[in-house]
C-alpha cells in the first residue's frame, strides 16, 4: 500500500510545470507580435539572473525578494486552506510592519538588549497584523460581511492610517537633505544580519530567511499535523461537513484570520531587519502578490516557496529588458497568465486524479464482484426467467469490472 | 384508444430497442451486453440495485452518454443519439429524478423555458398545455406558480414538459423517491393514462412493489448488464430482489425487543424558529432509552432535518436535550459528539464525507478530538490509519487502499465507512438520517445489522428515513411528524405503509391538534 | 543591445560621425543611461521635460541614451538595482530623476550606493542633493521661478484670492509654494492664497499622478473664491486644467511650457507656466560630459542661469510683462530674496 499514490500526486506535479510553459508560449508569442525576438528575451533575464557577471548579487537579490513574497503567501495560504480569502494582507502587513518600525526604534526600548528588540518587534508586527484581520474577522462572525469585502476595504483604511502616522509630525522622521519620511533608524544591535552565499558580491541574503522556513515548517505542521490544522483543512474541503464534524464555524473563521493576519504582520520584516532599518514608505506590502504565489505554490509550502521563487526571479530579472527595448510588462503577462493557467491546470489534473483513483478503486472491487454475477441456477429455474443477457458466467479478470463506480458520486451531487 | 398510434406489442417493432449496449468509463465497464425491447404502449420498468448501471443505461438513451458498442432502435430503424436534443427530435423525453423547474416561474413559463419554437410563449403554448393536461389527464394549471405547487404537481408538470417537446417515450428515472404513497398512487394512475393514450413509458426503480404494481414488463439490471425480463404477474418482490442482488434478500425486522426503561436522550419542547418566527421545529418532545429505536416518520422537508440539526447542536433551537441526565442544549457539536451521541447524516457526501481527502482522513471527521485519532492537540494519524483499516475491513469498504479519496468510492461504501466511524466510537445514541438511502441492498442488509447489534448492546436510535418498510422494520416506536409536529405515535408492529403514508399526509394532524389545543 | 553603439563626440575629424557634433578637445565617447521617476515619460510634465533633454542630447551631440522606467509599488532596492544596471553595462553618465532616487537617506540611498557601487561612473541626480564625488545634484531655484508666476497670478486675479495645488508635501514642492507665496504678496500685499496638497510621501506621493484628485482640489479652490490656481502636481496637473476650464478660471503651469503640451481644448485657462529647465539641465549635463567638463556637487538651475522661468506663449500675460521682468532683474541682482519655505 502506498501512502504518496503517484498517480494522484504526477498529475498535480506536471500542472504546474504545464502552466509555465503555456505562460512562457503565451509571452513569447506577444513577443513575436511586436516584433521582438522571445529568446533575447529570456536568455537576457537568465543571464543577469544568473550569468556570471550579475550573477551571484541577482540571485541573492532573488532570495531576498522571495522571502517577503513567501511570508505574504503564507499569510494567504493559511486563509485559502478553510475556504477564507484574507485579501488584506496588504493592510495588515503595512500597519504591522509601522508598529513594529516605530517601537523597535523608539527611545524607550533603547536600554533592551538588541535582539529582545527583535522579538519584541517580530511579535508586535503579527500581533497588530492579526488585530486588523480580526476587525475582518469579527466582521464577518457577527455580522455576515463577507470577508473579501471587509479586507479589501480595510486595505484603503489601513493604507490611510499608515500614511497618516508615518509623517514627520508622528512616527516619521527626514534624514538631512532627505525628502521621504520614515521610521527611525533602528540601532544596529537589532539588525539581523545577512548571509553571504557567493563570491563576487556584497550582497547579502536575509538572515530573516530562516524565519520565513520557519513558518514554512510551522505552517505544515499546524496543517498537517495538528487537530486544529484537521479542522482547518476540513472546512476547507466541505464546511457544512466540518461543521457536522463538530467545528464550530465562528471560532474557526476568527483563529484563522487572527493566524493569516499575524503571519502577514511578518512581511515587511526580512527588508527592514536586514537592509532597511526602518520602516519607509517603500516598504512593502505585497496582498496580491502573495495571493498569485499561494495559487501558484496550491497552499502548500513547499510549492509556494517555489512559486515565490519564481516571481521574484520575474520580477528581478525583467530589469534589463528595457535596455533590449523590449517591453518588461511582458512579465506581468507572465506572472498573469502563469496563475490563471495553473488554476485550470490544477483544477484538470484534480480531474485526472480523481479518474486515476475511481479506475483503481474499480478494479480492486470489480473483480471480487464478477463472482457473484450469475443468476443462482435454483432461482432461474424457478422463475423460468427468460435469459435476455449474454452468458453471465464469470468472464476473465481482464473483462467487466464494478460497474457502481464510474462518476457515480459525480451523478448523486446533483 | 388510438392503437395506431405507436407499434402496438402485438405486432410490429418493439419501442425501443437496445441490442448490445456497452458503455465503458476508465477502468470500470458501466453497461456491458444490454439488450432491452420495449413494447408501444406499455411502461417497462428497469430495476437494478443503486449503481447497477440503470442511469446510465438510460442516459446512453437521452443522448447524455454515448456507448462504446451496441445499436439502439426506435421504432424499428436503428438511430444513433448524440445528445438530448437529438432525442427529443426522436421522440424521447426524460423526467429527471430532481426537477429542474425555476420557483418563480409560472407553470407554463417552466414548460415552454428552452421549447419557445414549439408553440410560442403566448397564448398558443397556453391552448398546447391546457389541451395536453388534458388529453392525459394530468390537470396542470398553466398559470399557477411553481412556488404554489406540490411536489406530486411538480413531477406532473415535469411530464408534461416533456410531453409538450413531443415525445412519444417517456423515461422516469426514480419518480416515486420524493412522493408519498397517496401520490405514487396519482403518478401511476397519470402513467397508466399516457400509455392508453400510446405513449411508451420506462420506469426506472429500485422499489419493487411500485414496479410490480404499475408495470406491463419488468427488466432487471444487475452490475451492468440486463440479467432477465419477466412479467410482473408471474413474480414476487422477493423474486425479483434475488434477481437484482443474486442472492437472498434480508429483511429489516427488529426480531426481539431490547428496549430497556434508562432514557438515553430525553427531548422537551424543542423548537427551531425561522429569523421570521415560523416554527420548523414545534414544540416536539420525546425520550430514547437505551436498546430502543425510535423511528421518525414524515414527508421530507416537515421538520426532520431541523430537528436532527437541533440534536446535533448545528442549529440554535429552544428547549431542552438532555443526553444521559446531562443537559447538553447548551453544548456545541464537538461537545456532543466526544458525549456520545453518533451522527449519520442525511446527506452523506454534504455532512459527512470531505470527499476529496483519503479514507483515514474521512474517518477522523467527527471524531478528530478523540483516541485513535489525536493525541491530546495533535493529530495520530498512524492510529487513525490502523483503525481505518480495521473500519474498511470490518464493515467491508469495497477499497483497494486507505489512501483513495471518499469521492472515488460507490454511494454504498462511503456509507459503510461512515456507519462504521461512528460505531466504532460505540455512541450512546446514533442519530441516522436516512441511514440506507441510496445503499444498494447488500449493504443496506449490513447497515442495519450493525444497528441492530449496536441496539442490543444498548444504544439508543433516533431513526429518519423515507423508507417506510425500514421504519416499520427496524423502529421500537414510531413517531409522525407534520409541519415540525409530532402528530401522531405508530406501533411498528402494528402499522401498515399505507396507515403510515397517510398519517404523514397530515391527516391525523387534524385530530391531534385539536387533542392538544 | 541597442544601446551599444558607441559614438564618437570630438573634435577631431571623424569619418562616420556626420550627425553634426559639437567639437570638443578630445575624442570622448557617451553612452547615456537615464532612469525616470514613476510615471516615467508622458507625464507631460517632469518626465517628459527630462526626456526632452535627453532627445535633444540625442539630435544635437549624436550621443546614444538607454531609458528604464520605474514601476509604481517598487522599493529603494529595486531603484538602485535598477542604477547598478545601468553603470555596471557601462553606461556613464546615469541620470537619476527625480528625488525618489536620493532615497530615505541621500546619504545612503540608491544614488548613493550605486555611485559607490561605480565609483568610475558619473552619476546625476534631479532635484535632490546626494554628496559624492563622482555625483552631481542638478537643483532648481523652483522658488524664483514661482515668485514670477505669483507675482503674474495676483496681478491677473480679479478676486483678490488666488490658489495653490501641490502634488505632494515635501520639500521639494514646498519652494514652489513659498516662492509662488512671497511672489503674490509683492504684487499685492493683500493678496489671499489657498493652498491644497494632494497626498504625502506615506501614499508614495500619488498626488503626482492623480488627475482626477487634482481637479477635485482645483474645484474647492476655485468654488472657495480663487480665480488663478497654480499647480506643482506633475500628471495630476491636467485635473487643475479641466477644473479651471469647467469653471470658466484661470490656472498656471509647471516644469514645462504646458500651453504647448496640454490637450488644446485647455491651452487658453494655462496664463503661463513656471518653466523648470530640467531638459537644459539634462542636456548641459550631457554636453559637459562630452566635453569631460564633469563637475561633481550641487549645481543649482536659477533665474540667472535660466534653468527657471516663466513662460509667456499664448500671451495673456504679455500686459505685464515688464513688472515680471522687473522682479526677475531684482531676483537675479539679489535685491530681492526669495524664502525657500512657506
Amino acid at each position: 500500500m502506498k501512502r504518496w499514490d503517484l498517480r494522484r500526486v504526477l498529475p498535480m506535479i506536471i500542472a504546474p510545470i504545464a502552466a509555465l510553459v503555456l505562460a512562457a508560449l503565451v509571452s513569447s508569442a506577444a513577443l513575436l507580435i511586436s516584433g521582438k525576438d522571445p529568446l533575447e528575451a529570456f536568455s537576457a533575464m537568465f543571464d543577469y539572473a544568473f550569468g556570471p557577471n550579475s550573477g551571484p548579487d541577482v540571485t541573492t537579490e532573488i532570495l531576498n525578494k522571495a522571502t517577503p513574497y513567501y511570508l505574504a503567501a503564507l499569510a494567504v495560504a493559511i486563509g485559502f486552506r478553510m475556504g477564507l480569502f484574507n485579501i488584506g494582507v496588504d493592510g495588515q502587513s503595512r500597519l504591522g510592519i509601522l508598529a513594529a518600525g516605530a517601537l523597535g526604534a523608539a527611545s524607550f526600548l533603547g536600554v533592551v538588549p538588541g535582539p529582545l528588540r527583535v522579538v519584541i518587534m517580530i511579535i508586535v508586527a503579527m500581533a497588530v497584523g492579526a488585530a486588523w484581520a480580526a476587525v475582518a474577522a469579527l466582521l464577518k462572525v457577527y455580522r455576515g460581511v463577507s470577508e473579501v469585502i471587509s479586507t479589501i476595504m480595510l486595505n484603503f483604511i489601513g493604507g490611510a492610517i499608515f500614511a497618516y502616522l508615518l509623517t514627520t509630525e508622528r512616527l516619521g522622521v527626514k534624514a538631512v537633505g532627505g525628502e521621504i519620511v520614515s521610521t527611525p533608524l533602528l540601532k544596529s544591535d537589532s539588525w539581523i544580519p545577512g548571509m553571504s552565499l557567493f563570491a563576487g558580491t556584497a550582497n547579502k541574503m536575509f538572515g530573516f530567511a530562516f524565519v520565513a522556513i520557519a513558518c514554512g515548517i510551522a505552517y505544515w505542521f499546524l496543517v498537517g499535523r495538528t487537530r486544529f490544522g484537521f479542522d482547518l483543512r476540513a472546512t476547507g474541503l466541505n464546511p457544512s461537513a466540518a461543521v457536522a464534524s463538530g467545528v464550530s464555524p465562528k471560532r474557526m473563521v476568527i483563529a484563522t484570520m487572527l493566524l493569516s493576519g499575524g503571519v502577514a504582520g511578518l512581511v515587511a520584516l526580512p527588508e527592514v531587519l536586514g537592509r532597511d532599518h526602518a520602516v519607509t514608505t517603500s516598504t512593502p506590502a505585497l496582498g496580491f502578490t502573495g495571493i498569485a504565489i499561494a495559487l501558484l505554490g496550491r497552499n502548500n509550502p513547499v510549492g509556494i516557496a517555489l512559486a515565490a521563487l519564481l516571481w521574484a526571479f520575474l520580477d528581478v530579472s525583467n530589469l534589463p529588458l528595457d535596455l533590449l527595448d523590449i517591453p518588461k510588462e511582458i512579465v506581468t503577462i507572465m506572472q498573469g497568465v502563469t496563475v490563471l493557467a495553473v488554476v485550470v491546470a490544477y483544477e484538470l489534473a484534480a480531474r485526472v486524479g480523481r479518474r486515476q483513483q475511481q479506475r483503481s478503486v474499480g478494479a480492486a472491487t470489480g473483480e471480487a464482484a464478477i463472482v457473484t454475477l450469475g443468476i443462482p441456477a435454483a432461482i432461474a429455474a424457478k422463475l423460468g426467467v427468460e435469459a435476455v443477457s449474454a452468458p453471465v458466467e464469470p468472464p476473465d479478470s481482464t473483462a467487466p469490472t464494478d460497474p457502481t463506480v464510474p462518476g457515480k458520486h459525480r451523478e448523486e451531487q446533483s | 384508444m388510438p392503437a395506431d398510434a405507436v407499434p402496438s406489442s402485438a405486432g410490429g417493432p418493439p419501442a425501443v430497442e437496445l441490442r448490445g449496449i456497452t458503455k465503458r468509463f476508465p477502468g470500470v465497464v458501466a453497461n456491458h451486453d444490454v439488450f432491452l425491447s420495449v413494447s408501444g404502449g406499455t411502461i417497462h420498468a428497469i430495476v437494478g440495485e443503486n449503481g447497477a448501471g440503470k442511469s446510465t443505461l438510460m442516459k446512453i438513451l437521452y443522448g447524455m452518454q454515448r456507448p462504446d458498442d451496441g445499436e439502439i432502435f426506435i421504432g424499428g430503424s436503428p438511430i444513433t443519439i448524440h445528445s438530448p436534443q437529438q432525442a427529443i427530435r426522436a421522440g424521447i423525453g426524460m423526467v429527471h429524478q430532481h426537477f429542474m423547474l425555476a420557483d418563480n416561474f409560472t407553470v407554463l413559463e417552466n414548460v415552454v423555458l428552452g421549447a419557445e419554437d414549439e408553440a410560442g410563449i403566448g397564448a398558443g403554448a397556453r391552448k398546447k398545455i391546457q389541451q395536453l393536461s388534458s388529453q392525459y389527464g394530468l390537470g396542470v394549471d398553466p398559470d399557477e406558480l411553481m412556488e404554489d405547487l406540490g411536489v406530486g404537481d411538480r413531477q406532473r408538470v415535469e411530464i408534461l414538459k416533456v410531453l409538450y417537446r413531443g415525445a412519444k417515450i417517456v423515461i422516469l428515472d426514480e419518480p416515486t423517491a420524493v412522493l408519498v404513497p397517496q401520490e405514487v398512487d396519482e403518478l401511476f394512475g397519470n402513467l397508466r393514462e399516457l400509455t392508453r393514450e400510446g405513449l411508451t413509458v420506462i420506469f426506472i426503480s429500485h422499489k419493487l412493489d411500485e414496479v410490480l404494481s404499475v408495470a406491463d414488463a419488468i427488466t432487471v439490471i444487475r452490475r451492468g448488464t440486463t440479467v432477465a425480463t419477466v412479467d410482473p404477474k408471474s413474480v414476487t418482490a422477493r423474486d425479483l430482489a434475488t434477481l437484482m442482488v443474486g442472492s437472498e434478500l434480508p429483511s429489516p425486522e427488529a426480531r426481539e425487543s431490547t428496549v430497556t426503561d434508562i432514557p438515553v436522550l430525553t427531548i422537551n419542547g424543542l423548537t427551531v424558529s425561522t429569523p421570521a418566527g415560523r416554527a420548523l421545529v414545534d414544540d416536539v418532545s420525546f425520550t430514547i432509552h437505551k436498546g430502543e429505536v425510535v423511528g421518525i416518520a414524515g414527508v421530507e422537508g416537515n421538520g426532520q432535518a431541523e430537528l436532527v440539526e437541533a440534536i446535533m447542536g448545528t442549529r440554535a433551537a429552544r428547549g431542552s436535550v438532555q443526553l444521559d441526565g446531562n443537559a447538553i442544549g447548551g453544548w456545541g457539536t464537538r461537545q456532543r459528539r466526544e458525549a456520545g451521541v453518533g451522527y449519520i447524516p442525511e446527506d452523506r457526501q454534504r455532512h459527512g464525507l470531505l470527499l476529496d481527502a483519503p479514507l483515514w482522513e474521512n474517518r477522523m471527521l467527527g471524531h478528530q478530538t478523540e483516541p485513535p485519532n489525536a493525541k491530546g492537540p495533535l493529530l495520530d494519524i498512524a492510529g487513525a490509519r490502523r483503525d481505518t483499516e480495521q473500519i474498511v475491513a470490518q464493515y467491508d469498504v469495497r477499497t483497494p487502499s486507505i489512501d483513495v479519496t471518499a469521492g472515488a468510492l460507490s454511494g454504498g461504501n462511503q456509507q459503510k465507512l461512515i456507519v462504521g466511524r461512528e460505531m466504532s466510537h460505540i455512541p450512546k445514541v446514533l442519530i441516522a438520517a436516512h441511514p440506507t438511502r441510496g445503499v444498494d441492498v447488500g449493504a443496506q442488509a449490513a447497515i442495519w445489522e450493525h444497528i441492530r447489534e449496536a441496539r442490543r448492546a444498548g444504544m439508543g436510535v433516533l431513526l429518519i428515513s423515507a423508507d417506510l418498510d425500514e421504519l416499520i422494520g427496524l423502529s421500537d416506536s414510531l413517531k409522525v411528524i407534520y409541519r415540525g409536529r409530532l402528530v401522531a405515535d405508530a406501533d411498528p408492529d402494528t402499522v401498515t405503509p399505507e396507515e403510515l403514508g397517510l398519517a404523514m399526509t397530515g391527516a391525523a394532524a387534524g385530530s391531534s391538534r385539536e387533542e392538544s389545543a | 543591445m541597442a544601446g551599444a553603439a558607441i559614438v564618437a563626440l570630438g573634435m577631431t575629424a571623424c569619418g562616420d560621425n556626420g550627425g553634426g557634433a559639437t567639437p570638443t578637445a578630445t575624442k570622448k565617447t557617451v553612452k547615456v543611461g537615464l532612469a525616470y521617476d514613476i510615471g516615467g515619460r508622458g507625464d507631460k510634465s517632469f518626465n517628459d521635460a527630462a526626456a526632452a533633454g535627453l532627445e535633444k542630447a540625442k539630435t544635437d551631440l549624436n550621443i546614444e541614451a538607454n531609458e528604464l522606467e520605474a514601476g509604481a509599488t517598487e522599493t529603494e532596492q529595486d531603484k538602485y538595482n535598477r542604477l547598478k544596471l545601468l553603470c555596471q553595462g557601462g553606461f556613464n553618465p546615469v541620470i537619476a530623476v527625480g528625488f525618489v532616487y536620493a532615497g530615505v537617506d541621500p546619504a545612503n540611498g540608491p544614488v548613493a550606493k550605486a555611485a559607490a557601487d561605480c565609483p568610475n561612473t558619473k552619476f546625476a541626480i534631479i532635484d535632490s542633493v546626494v554628496d559624492k564625488p563622482n555625483v552631481a545634484s542638478l537643483v532648481f531655484a523652483e522658488e524664483q521661478g514661482s515668485y514670477l508666476v505669483g507675482a503674474a497670478a495676483a496681478l491677473k486675479s480679479t478676486t483678490g484670492r488666488i490658489g495653490f495645488v501641490g502634488g505632494c508635501k515635501v520639500d521639494l514642492i514646498a519652494k514652489f509654494e513659498a516662492g509662488y507665496i512671497a511672489g503674490a504678496k509683492a504684487a499685492k500685499p493683500d493678496i489671499k492664497v489657498d493652498v491644497n496638497y494632494l497626498s504625502t510621501p506615506a501614499d508614495r506621493c500619488s498626488g503626482f499622478n492623480d488627475p482626477a484628485k487634482g481637479k477635485t482640489a482645483a474645484e474647492g479652490l476655485y468654488d472657495a473664491g480663487a480665480d488663478v490656481v497654480y499647480q506643482a502636481a506633475g500628471g495630476s496637473g491636467v485635473g487643475v486644467f479641466q477644473a479651471a476650464k469647467a469653471k470658466g478660471k484661470k490656472a498656471i503651469g509647471v516644469d514645462s511650457d504646458q500651453y504647448n503640451t496640454v490637450d488644446p481644448a485647455l491651452k487658453d485657462v494655462i496664463i503661463t507656466s513656471m518653466l523648470k529647465r530640467v531638459d537644459t539641465a539634462v542636456f548641459d549635463f550631457v554636453k559637459s560630459m562630452g566635453e569631460d567638463k564633469f563637475a561633481a556637487g550641487v549645481q543649482v538651475f536659477d533665474l540667472k542661469k535660466e534653468g527657471v522661468g516663466y513662460s509667456t506663449t499664448g500671451g495673456f500675460v504679455d500686459d505685464i510683462k515688464t513688472q515680471l521682468d522687473d522682479y526677475k532683474a531684482k531676483i537675479i541682482a539679489g535685491t530681492i530674496t526669495v524664502p525657500t519655505k512657506p
